[in-house]
């Protein structure tokens, strides 16, 4: 749309100007990030409130439609189906913006460094010592029963000690406006690239409001993930790859994106062989060794040689690489056992024995079905619950059980019954709401926070993160692949 | 770079100049059949030939549908299941430059991408509305893509491939363009022939954008050979299969620069057709039996060939080969 189109869209929108909050009210029982219980905007954000309101909802619907444009004609999609039509989707945007305060993010980003520093120890000791097996802190059987927990990572070392260079923590905000850890992700989580275009979108469309709002930069991103990996590089002047399962990944554009903001080279693993314990790229000038590999691949598919045989994504022979220090892999392999869901529950008693430290981030209550007492006390909850697969993310293998039909609620306790290890179950937690844009207005839709956390030779949180938000009413399920949407997080500046 | 990478940009580029091409001689052929009086079979179907498409459409339609200018024309323009339609090589070119998005610019991926996206909706409406216009579009945002990367990408490598797999491509289609009217045509003189058939030479020269170019030689004369001439042999014409050859020729030099041990093969390959054509004279290709064909066919031939060495030298290197390397030693402070 032409700057021409969005005057004269606004000039008509002028005549009938409504505001864009004017029927907004949050919904009761839930904590709303923009506006009090009494429908008055928070006071730390009426200036958002303002200039967003006073725009009009005619001008704010030109400004959405800019927007989508934007993506679509960037090509930032998120999921593609690779049938002939080559159809790709956006992730559906939405234009209200998720604020977070400076001190509570100050708060926050303090938590996430203490969680990652306890989970990186954890992993370091499983696939060490075992200390914290051997003290009876976390059950043996619960860990190497874990489906990421891979023997043979067991006695490996990575570089630099680091196994969590990028980490993707799932928070929620409970009524009393309290965050809380919802899930880890330490394997490959994605999304981040959503955050630094929904930004430059958002800068493009609402260039005035940017300008009025102090909003801290999400830009130094790439950079410092590039920090990071050189940080832990086996040799001087290493060269760094992003390994990628290929085109038809849904994650493809953010693999591609980081590989241009980073100024890595995007990889395939039939691009890299492994000669003599050392991984080589093919390139138009013979074979060139690699150093560091940012990769986007599930373990299991890593090395056919080692893992899945059938793995047409992976490189034979990296294994060997690894294991001597070669090359280093981002993130290390292995590092499910840390965020498998029956873990979590005991990342409070890590934080404990490793760092003597009191834990700062809250989490969910969890239930572990593989112990006896709790699987009994689910079972017999299971309508209240929300009952998830330990090893699944994407919000697939999930059941919420306040909202499921007598049959789904049979086939989740069976399988339960049958799989007890395989399951979690919390209570169904009344995630904070975020005024959104619906069909005829805004209305308020439940919202998460994902921040990324990347760690070299230091760590670091990209202030923000990933706003999920459920755009159907009344749903709990934030996840892309189950409809979900984004919205740009601030973090606001110091005052 | 990444041998993946190089063969996304050379792919890209011939999937670009293809359906350029394509949708040159359909618009071209448009205008010639308004008033070029033809028979039914000279119409349409030549197009399905230059394509090498013919006998795939064949199977599908009958021989009747050959000579519909409507049929012709949705095969070879938004036709799934032909390789060669524009829809099809825009599609593969974008799926390409999807895969190496870290390499191009920008402003060449949303160039492409647009193009892409109208092509499905607001190209189609234009193809029904306005055929002429459409081409003309086609064309336009072909030349905005090739424009956009002259001027956003480093002339390094990458840009190298993507210019061989141009070059290449177009000496081919020049190649063919020239082989199928010059067989439907066959040796003329200025004095002997038709009109028909001097609309029919003049539309060749305009499937190749040449008909201003050929017209500026002081000894310009319409007859077959002097336009065979010109399209395969002029130096200058930046679609003549001489100078795209010796142009792919330099860049696979700056591919190769720098002791690049790759590439033996293919520009041995290259090497040796850019010999033949500046040594060829219009003279000794004409003094064989049916010698325009042959050199035609000879020059189709040989682009393939190239290609396919660029694709074993470049792209897919067997390991063997480049364990070799290493046990050379030439890579040796590497490993």
């Amino acid at each position: 749309m032409a700057e021409s189109e969005v005057n004269a869209r606004r000039k008509s929108a002028r005549r009938t100007t409504r505001r864009v909050f004017k029927a907004y009210r949050p919904q009761e029982g839930t904590y709303d990030e923009l506006f009090s219980a009494d429908g008055t905007p928070r006071a730390e954000f009426c200036k958002i409130v303002e200039i967003i309101d006073s725009m009009g909802t005619g001008e704010f619907r030109a400004r959405q439609k800019l927007a989508d444009a934007a993506f679509l004609k960037g090509g930032i999609t998120f999921s593609v189906y690779s049938d002939n039509r080559g159809v790709e989707k956006i992730f559906p945007f939405d234009l209200i913006p998720r604020p977070v305060a400076a001190a509570e993010w100050a708060k926050l980003e303090r938590g996430l460094e203490q969680r990652i520093r306890a989970l990186n120890l954890f992993l370091a000791d499983v696939y060490g010592e075992q200390r914290i097996l051997r003290e009876n802190v976390i059950p043996r059987a619960l860990v190497e029963g874990s489906r990421g927990y891979l023997r043979q990572v067991q006695g490996i070392k990575p570089p630099g000690g680091v196994y969590i260079h990028v980490a993707g923590i799932d928070l929620i905000r409970r009524p009393d406006g309290s965050f809380c850890v919802l899930e880890d992700n330490i394997r490959t989580p994605s999304g981040v690239s959503y955050v630094l275009e929904n930004r430059r979108v958002m800068k493009r469309v609402f260039p005035r409001i940017f300008a009025e709002a102090s909003v801290r930069s999400v830009d130094e991103y790439p950079m410092r993930l590039r920090e990071a990996l050189a940080g832990v590089a086996p040799r001087d002047n290493p060269r760094m790859v992003i390994l990628t399962p290929g085109p038809f990944n849904s994650a493809y554009f953010e693999h591609s994106f980081l590989a241009r903001r980073m100024g890595c080279e995007l990889v395939q693993g039939q691009d890299l062989f492994v000669w003599q314990d050392k991984v080589f790229v093919k390139t138009t000038q013979g074979p060139q060794r690699v150093d560091v590999i940012y990769r986007r691949v599930d373990d299991q598919f890593m090395d056919p040689k080692v893992f899945r045989e059938d793995s047409m994504l992976g490189v034979p022979g990296i294994m060997g690489a690894y294991a001597r220090g070669n090359v280093a892999l981002a993130n290390a392999i292995g590092n499910g056992v840390a965020d498998d869901k029956a873990v979590y529950p005991y990342v409070h008693d890590m934080i404990r024995f490793y760092l003597s430290e009191e834990p700062l981030l809250a989490q969910v209550e969890t239930f572990i079905c593989a112990r006896e007492k709790d699987c009994a006390h689910v079972l017999a909850n299971l309508q209240k619950m929300v009952v998830k697969a330990v090893d699944e993310s994407g919000g697939y293998g999930m059941l919420m059980g306040p909202q499921a039909g007598r049959k789904q609620l049979d086939e989740f306790a069976e399988r339960i019954a049958k799989n007890p290890r395989g399951y979690i179950a919390q209570p169904r937690v009344e995630l904070s709401t975020c005024p959104t844009w619906v069909d005829k207005g805004v209305g308020p839709r439940r919202v998460d926070l994902r921040p990324y956390i990347v760690t070299g030779k230091t760590t670091w949180a990209l202030p923000g993160g990933l706003t999920r938000v459920a755009l159907v009413e009344g749903s709990y399920v934030v996840n892309s692949s189950q409809g979900g949407g984004s919205k740009d997080t601030w973090v606001m500046g110091q005052a | 770079m990444i041998s993946r990478v190089a063969e996304s940009c050379f792919w890209m580029f011939r999937y670009m100049e293809r359906l350029e091409n394509v949708a040159r001689l359909l618009d071209v052929n448009l205008l010639l059949v308004l008033d070029a009086n033809l028979r039914d079979q000279e119409r349409w179907r030549p197009v399905l030939i230059v394509a090498g498409e013919e006998p795939r459409f064949l199977e599908r339609f009958s021989a009747a549908e050959a000579d519909k200018a409507e049929r012709v024309q949705d095969y070879m323009v938004f036709d799934e299941q032909n390789p060669v339609s524009i829809l099809s090589s825009l599609r593969w070119a974008r799926e390409n430059a999807r895969s190496i998005r870290e390499t191009i610019s920008l402003e060449m991926w949303e160039a492409l991408n647009s193009f892409w996206l109208w092509l499905g909706e607001a190209g189609r409406r234009r193809f029904t509305r306005d055929r002429h216009d459409f081409y003309s579009r086609v064309k336009e945002q072909c030349a905005l893509f090739h424009g956009l990367t002259h001027n956003t990408v480093m002339h390094n490598e990458p840009f190298n491939f993507m210019r061989l797999g141009m070059l290449l491509e177009r000496a081919n289609q020049t190649a063919r363009v020239l082989d199928v009217k010059y067989h439907a045509l066959g040796p003329t003189s200025a004095e002997r022939e038709s009109l028909a058939e001097s609309a029919q030479w003049l539309a060749l020269l305009r499937s190749c954008s040449g008909y201003e170019s050929f017209f500026k030689q002081a000894s310009a004369q319409l007859t077959g050979t002097a336009i065979a001439a010109f399209l395969m042999l002029e130096p200058d014409f930046p679609r003549s299969v001489l100078y795209c050859v010796s142009r792919a020729v330099n860049f696979m030099n700056r591919v190769r620069g720098q002791g690049n041990p790759m590439g033996e093969r293919s520009a041995a390959a290259l090497g040796a057709l850019h010999r033949e054509l500046e040594q060829a004279t219009i003279r000794k290709i004409v003094a064989v039996d049916a010698g325009i064909h042959r050199q035609c066919t000879r020059i189709v031939q040989a682009t393939a060939d190239i290609c396919d060495a660029i694709s074993t030298d470049f792209f897919d290197p067997p390991l063997p080969r480049m364990t070799e390397f290493m046990t050379r030693g030439e890579l040796a402070q590497q490993a």
